[in-house]
């Protein structure tokens, strides 16, 4: 704040360097960045737009870099949680910002967008384990470092937005996943924007899950219907683990079943999902689910 | 510093008899800590309290922007200005800043509500970190905002998130806008004037008349630091004084026509039936034409005499707890639910589009999401009904968020705009709301559709299926 009443000032006072008004519109309607920087853009090179243009997209990089370390620290519990499923692998990342305004902006959305993509690039290229299901946890350091198509790292993106928006925007944490040929991935978001998904979109939301499924019979449209129902009840009743018939007893109070085949189903009181997976012939291997702004469990 | 408020106790003339025998008895001084009995304190604060004096109208309004274009900034600097004129109580920033947790109707809020007034009105102005919390204050009705200032820095001009401002605003119902373009001593003429423009198409786009939209240019840092005055203080009034005119002050609950929800019903022997409630708005003479409405029925009448406390009222005023005597209607008619009105001022709805905020578990709400279908107890006004609930563009609604619902009564009550309710799950609140829409009454199909079920529904879906 301080640093740019100085800046603006200083070229209040320099003789020669006046930027031109429809210059300057002209540039931030093109650019969108603020109209201090457009201003410091266009006196710097006298009034040359395509030049004033360029150094700009120069610059925002490094504004960008200046104004996330500016805002480092201020609390960013909003946001949203992205889920990415492509036939076998998949992502499911949190990024947090300050207000909610934000989380609804179409510049956050795309973020998230690109955050995803890139963990899916990122865990395609993994070599699989010897398991079914490879899980790989990303916390913040090593989300910024992953490369995107452009060549550059997501930090840069990063820094990019945080410059645009203006407020304090953390990478939080990305699990992803990749499963052998026999094993489906399913994810769900709430809210969810429409209720078609296409497989290899982003979906985005408050809350958002992903679950492994093995199942005998091909995914039909059918099983995909379960299967997505099934997430939405992880997503609804935040089970802590799968549990097993053999070891795990059911909780006698109903309301605190934290095992996931014993918790009622959400969309249907009278059958647990351990029925609903038994009567369907599916078998839940593995899920994870993120709520936007929770804190980290440390595992 | 309690040992502090304690002399301040005792100096003062009302309560010296008192104190000096409790100075006698303890060694405040040299003990420093308050064993001072909790009564003498709170006596203190009763009577430094000020009356408020209600001799202007009241309007409220609430800042909107991006977190560091200065809305807490321009608030502090709207207090300090009127603070000078005797108008308001100086705060300064870090007063405001840090929205603090609010429990209004058992919802916690981040929200900071300041109070101020100019020459011409009262203002209570709120402030809110989020697009969720002003959703929150909308619903509880802490208050409800009836205009807003939405500030820009000339700096940055308008931000990518603006358009989710104006998108709130207009979801909670803002019509006016007053616009405060802000920092532009960090800012030549010239950006000044880019941002007007921007911002003025930027409103037209989002649907308000971006041409006619008041602008006000100045710093509230300068207002507050007390430089500049013609960007500063003089800044600040001219914002105020826009803000005087083009907001219009709500129409107040006396003038609107009368409305009485029915709390209870008598038979007075040798006189009649007497209905008694709190009016709720308007005024009631005796003499006056009304209307029963509720439980499908609508039954005219006329208020034949009007009673509070025992006593013969001339004219009851909205807020009075009051008993009204009807003419040619049976006890049995009425009942506890129904509302007695100005004839056709009120209509009984079965169908309302409404904004909902689900409680948490925190709260006391419900642990386990609900979805469309759900089957509830919606409380208003005296009445209770059953409703059905349809959640429009999502599958399920989890506890601690906020949403639209469709809600389908079981029988039509009185309903309108902006009224508010609460929703209730046996013992549980789940959650409480306020009407946003009026939906067209359903249909006798839709209506049996109500009670059939969940079976019922799933029946009829193969059935349709079947048939395509």
């Amino acid at each position: 704040m301080y640093f740019k009443h100085i800046s603006t000032r200083f070229f209040h006072l320099s003789k020669n360097l006046c930027a031109d008004k429809n210059a300057l519109a002209a540039l931030r309607k093109k650019t969108g960045y603020t109209f201090a920087n457009c201003k410091k853009a266009l006196e710097m090179h006298e009034n040359d737009l395509t030049k004033a243009e360029k150094w700009l997209q120069e610059q925002a990089e490094s504004l960008g870099w200046s104004k996330a370390t500016k805002l480092e620290g201020r609390s960013a519990s909003q946001g949203l949680v992205g889920v990415l499923v492509q036939r076998n692998i998949g992502a499911l990342v949190e990024i947090n910002c300050e207000t909610d305004f934000v989380s609804r902006n179409e510049n956050f959305r795309e973020f998230v967008e690109k955050t995803s993509k890139a963990c899916l690039n990122y865990v395609s290229d993994v070599k699989e384990t010897e398991g079914n299901v490879t899980k790989i946890a990303l916390e913040s350091e090593s989300l910024k470092n992953l490369k995107l198509e452009d060549g550059k790292m997501l930090s840069d993106h990063l820094a990019l937005l945080i410059g645009k928006i203006g407020e304090n925007t953390v990478l939080k944490r990305a699990i992803c996943y990749k499963t052998a040929d026999t094993i489906k991935l399913f994810g769900f978001t709430h809210p969810a924007p429409e209720s078609i998904d296409e497989e290899g979109k982003v979906i985005m939301g408050r809350y958002g899950a992903i679950a492994a499924f093995n199942s005998n019979t091909e995914a039909s449209d059918e099983v995909r219907v379960i299967y997505r129902k099934i997430c939405q009840h992880i997503v609804g009743m935040n089970p802590e683990k799968i549990g097993d018939t053999e070891i795990d007893k059911p909780n006698e109070v109903k309301d605190d079943e934290k095992c996931l085949i014993y918790q009622d189903f959400i969309l249907d009181s009278e059958m647990t999902i351990g029925e609903i997976l038994k009567e369907n012939n599916i078998k839940i291997i593995d899920f994870h689910r993120f709520e936007c702004g929770e804190e980290v469990k440390v595992n | 510093m309690s040992a502090l408020v304690a002399v301040k106790q005792a100096l003062s003339p009302a309560l010296r008899s008192t104190f000096r025998q409790f100075l006698l008895n303890t060694n405040v001084k040299s003990s420093g800590c308050i064993s001072v009995s909790p009564f003498i304190i709170s006596k203190r604060y009763f009577a430094e309290k000020k009356v408020f004096q209600r001799t202007k109208p009241h309007c409220n309004i609430g800042t909107i922007g991006h977190v560091d274009h200065g809305k807490t900034t321009l608030t502090a600097a709207i207090t300090k200005v009127l603070a000078e004129k005797d108008l308001a109580e100086s705060k300064a920033y870090s007063d405001i800043d840090n929205a603090p947790e609010e429990k209004a109707r058992g919802i916690t809020i981040n929200v900071a509500h300041i109070e101020y007034q100019t020459d011409n009105r009262h203002y209570g102005h709120t402030d809110c970190p989020g697009h969720a919390d002003y959703i929150k204050n909308m619903i509880t009705g802490t208050a409800q905002m009836d205009g807003a200032i939405l500030v820009v820095a000339a700096t940055d001009g308008a931000m990518p998130q603006t358009r989710e401002h104006l998108l709130l605003a207009k979801q909670i119902g803002v019509n006016d806008i007053v616009v405060f373009i802000n920092k532009v001593d960090a800012a030549d003429a010239e950006m000044v004037e880019l941002v007007e423009m921007e911002i003025r198409e930027l409103m037209t786009e989002m649907g308000y008349d971006g041409d006619k939209v008041p602008i006000i240019k100045g710093s509230a840092l300068c207002a507050l630091e007390e430089k500049n005055p013609d960007i500063g203080q003089k800044a600040i009034l001219e914002l105020l004084d826009t803000v005087d005119k083009t907001i219009p002050t709500p129409v107040r609950e006396l003038d609107k026509p009368f409305l009485l929800p029915v709390e209870n019903v008598y038979s007075i022997q040798g006189r009649g039936t007497v209905v008694s409630g709190r009016l709720e708005r308007g005024v009631l003479k005796k003499g006056a034409e009304c209307e029963f409405v509720g439980y499908n029925k609508v039954l005219k009448s006329t208020v034949t005499g009007v009673e509070m406390f025992h006593q013969i009222l001339e004219e009851a005023q909205a807020g009075d707890q009051l008993g009204a005597l009807v003419r040619g209607v049976k006890r049995d008619d009425i009942k506890r639910g129904m509302v007695m009105c100005k004839p056709g001022s009120c209509k009984a709805i079965d169908q309302v589009e409404a904004q909902v905020y689900i409680l948490s578990k925190e709260e006391g709400g419900r642990t386990k999401p609900f979805t469309s279908f759900f089957q509830l107890q919606m409380f208003s006004r005296t009445w209770d009904c059953a409703a059905v609930c349809i959640i429009p563009g999502k599958e399920m609604c989890m506890p601690g968020e906020d949403t639209s619902l469709q809600l389908k009564l079981f029988r039509p009550m009185v309903l309108e705009q902006g009224q508010r309710f609460t929703l209730r799950d046996g013992k549980i609140t789940l959650g409480t709301g306020v009407v946003t829409k009026i939906l067209p009454p359903l249909s006798e199909i839709e209506r049996q559709e109500l009670t059939e079920g969940k079976k019922g529904r799933e029946k009829k879906e193969k059935k349709n299926k079947k048939t395509v």
